[in-house]
């Protein structure tokens, strides 16, 4: 006998369920400097929204946009991890998706697994199985 | 065997992504067929299945073999294996803590001996399509027939194993993308069966604690027991692979990292030193060794889903594909041509690839994928099966 008596897999349909319907884990949220390299978070929490204005302090008066040296960045390819590159990302976060960002990180380190086939596409299995 | 053309069922999209096969048709990816593909079946007779599932059981004594082998000769620099991953390698292999599944891919069409082309040992996905997927095609198409598929409940039954070698929750992580996301879940499914609790998370959130020298989940909780769809040779190489060496012998990493030993194309010619001549074996050598075979494939040690390897016919290469993947090379005999007539392009073939799947050290289970040429990769089909007596 080579068969499976009964082949049930409720987890399975339950996740390609959800996956069809659209419904996805929260993807990340990363404080990232002008090249893309993440930082503490702080440090965008500590500075405004590049969408305010400034009083323009050179003279001539009038407001000039504020563009700050960090900004949030939303989803991408990459890791929490301090110094570690962001990309695939946005600056803005896209509609009907959920961030989340790398509560108490402070004394741990996340990224440091996944890089090396992070971001690569094609076929169906484009992954790390093969 | 033999390929038999079929009717695709009615609403068999529908049917897949029910089961959990939501990736069976591929976009814009250059496929002229779904990736699941039941517009055609493999049929086999009962002894030819036989056949195969002795051949799988043999090559696994085989390839143990020369595993010890090459522990025993410290042959890793010729497997590209870095030298501080050996103490971690060698405490595994003699303290053996749980090791699932793998996948042998062989050339076989009936006429003769499968051969074995390699062994997918750490991270083998087409997991679901074999156990769940073909298995529910079986059921509607061909009730009264038999499919090599015991997949499912053999791995319910390793996990029951093992379970008192691993702490709860049980971490599934990998990548970002649908195919390991859903071969994950129907792993965690049967570990879950088998009464063990669960957690799947991205490779990307697992985190290292320096202070408390420990990975740690996105809950700051420690990790202990991890199975991975990941490569070893990946992780070794990455950010966290020095301290995941160091704290290897107090995780439970599946598949442990000794599969990194079989897993590696390097395994490749070590077989053939041992086993000069096999049946189930193609000639193999590694590359810039002497060797007098004309026509051969020269693929990386660490190469995956048929990227970046020459097809060499004549002495001339004929066939290359790109990829990222550099480094030391085996060179390995053609196999013997495996092609059947396309139902779809007439005059054109399909050449299968079997995947014997091992779990437990056991023969318990093939998916096919086959392709239009001899490379076997990514855009490759995967193709049910079904044997009668």
């Amino acid at each position: 006998m080579k068969r499976s008596a009964h082949v049930a897999a409720p987890l399975l349909a339950a996740a390609a369920l959800s996956m069809t319907s659209g419904c996805r884990k929260p993807e990340m949220q990363r404080c990232v400097d002008e090249n893309n390299i993440v930082v503490d978070d702080s440090l965008c929490a500590k500075q405004p929204q590049s969408n305010q204005q400034y009083p323009n302090m050179g003279g001539g008066g009038g407001y000039v946009p504020y563009h700050p040296l960090y900004h949030y960045y939303y989803g991408g390819w990459g890791g929490y991890g301090w110094g570690t590159q962001a990309g695939g990302g946005s600056t803005v976060p896209a509609e009907g998706h959920s961030y989340a960002n790398s509560a108490g990180h402070t004394t741990t380190v996340r990224g440091g697994f996944g890089s090396s086939m992070s971001g690569e596409g094609g076929g169906h299995g484009s992954g790390a199985g093969e | 065997m033999r390929r038999v053309a079929m009717s695709p069922r009615d609403n068999w999209q529908q049917m897949v992504e029910a089961a959990g096969l939501i990736f069976h048709s591929p976009e814009g990816e250059g496929m002229d067929r779904p990736y699941w593909d039941e517009s055609a079946a493999y049929e086999f007779s009962a002894a030819e299945i036989d056949t195969l599932e002795s051949a799988g059981n043999t090559l696994q004594e085989m390839c143990l073999a020369a595993a010890q082998h090459v522990i025993d000769n410290k042959r890793y620099a010729e497997l590209g294996i870095p030298p501080e991953a050996v103490e971690a390698i060698e405490w595994a292999w003699e303290a053996e803590p749980p090791a699932i599944y793998g996948r042998f891919d062989v050339a076989y069409d009936g006429s003769g001996p499968p051969k074995l082309l390699e062994y997918n040992a750490d991270t083998p996905t087409s997991l679901l399509e074999a156990a769940v997927i073909q298995w529910s095609w079986l059921e509607e198409q061909f009730p009264n027939a038999d499919q090599f598929n015991s997949i499912h409940e053999k791995l319910i039954a390793k996990w029951k194993d093992v379970d008192s070698y691993l702490s709860k929750p049980v971490y599934f992580a990998g990548l970002d993308n649908a195919e390991d996301h859903l071969t994950l879940t129907y792993l965690r499914d049967t570990a879950e069966q088998a009464g063990l609790k669960t957690v799947q998370m991205l490779m990307e959130e697992i985190g290292w604690n320096e202070a408390r020298q420990a990975f740690v989940d996105p809950g700051e909780r420690p990790m202990f027991s991890v199975f991975k769809l990941y490569p070893w040779e990946m992780m070794v190489g990455e950010e966290f692979g020095p301290a995941m060496l160091k704290t290897y012998q107090s995780m439970r990493w599946i598949e442990p990292i000794w599969k990194i030993l079989l897993s590696n194309k390097g395994i490749l010619p070590i077989l053939w030193e041992l086993y000069p001549g096999h049946e189930l074996l193609l000639e193999a050598h590694f590359a810039g060794d002497a060797h007098s075979m004309w026509d051969f494939v020269r693929k990386p040690l660490f190469s995956r889903e048929g990227a970046n390897i020459d097809v060499v016919r004549t002495g001339v290469t004929v066939e290359t594909t790109g990829g990222p993947y550099t480094g030391p090379q085996v060179v390995q005999g053609l196999a013997p041509v495996s092609a059947f007539d396309d139902n779809l392009r007439p005059g054109a073939k399909r050449v299968p690839v079997l995947g014997l799947w091992m779990v437990d050290q056991e023969c318990c289970g093939m998916g096919i994928r086959e392709s239009s040429g001899l490379i076997t990769d990514n855009l490759s089909s995967f193709v049910p099966h079904y044997f009668v007596s």
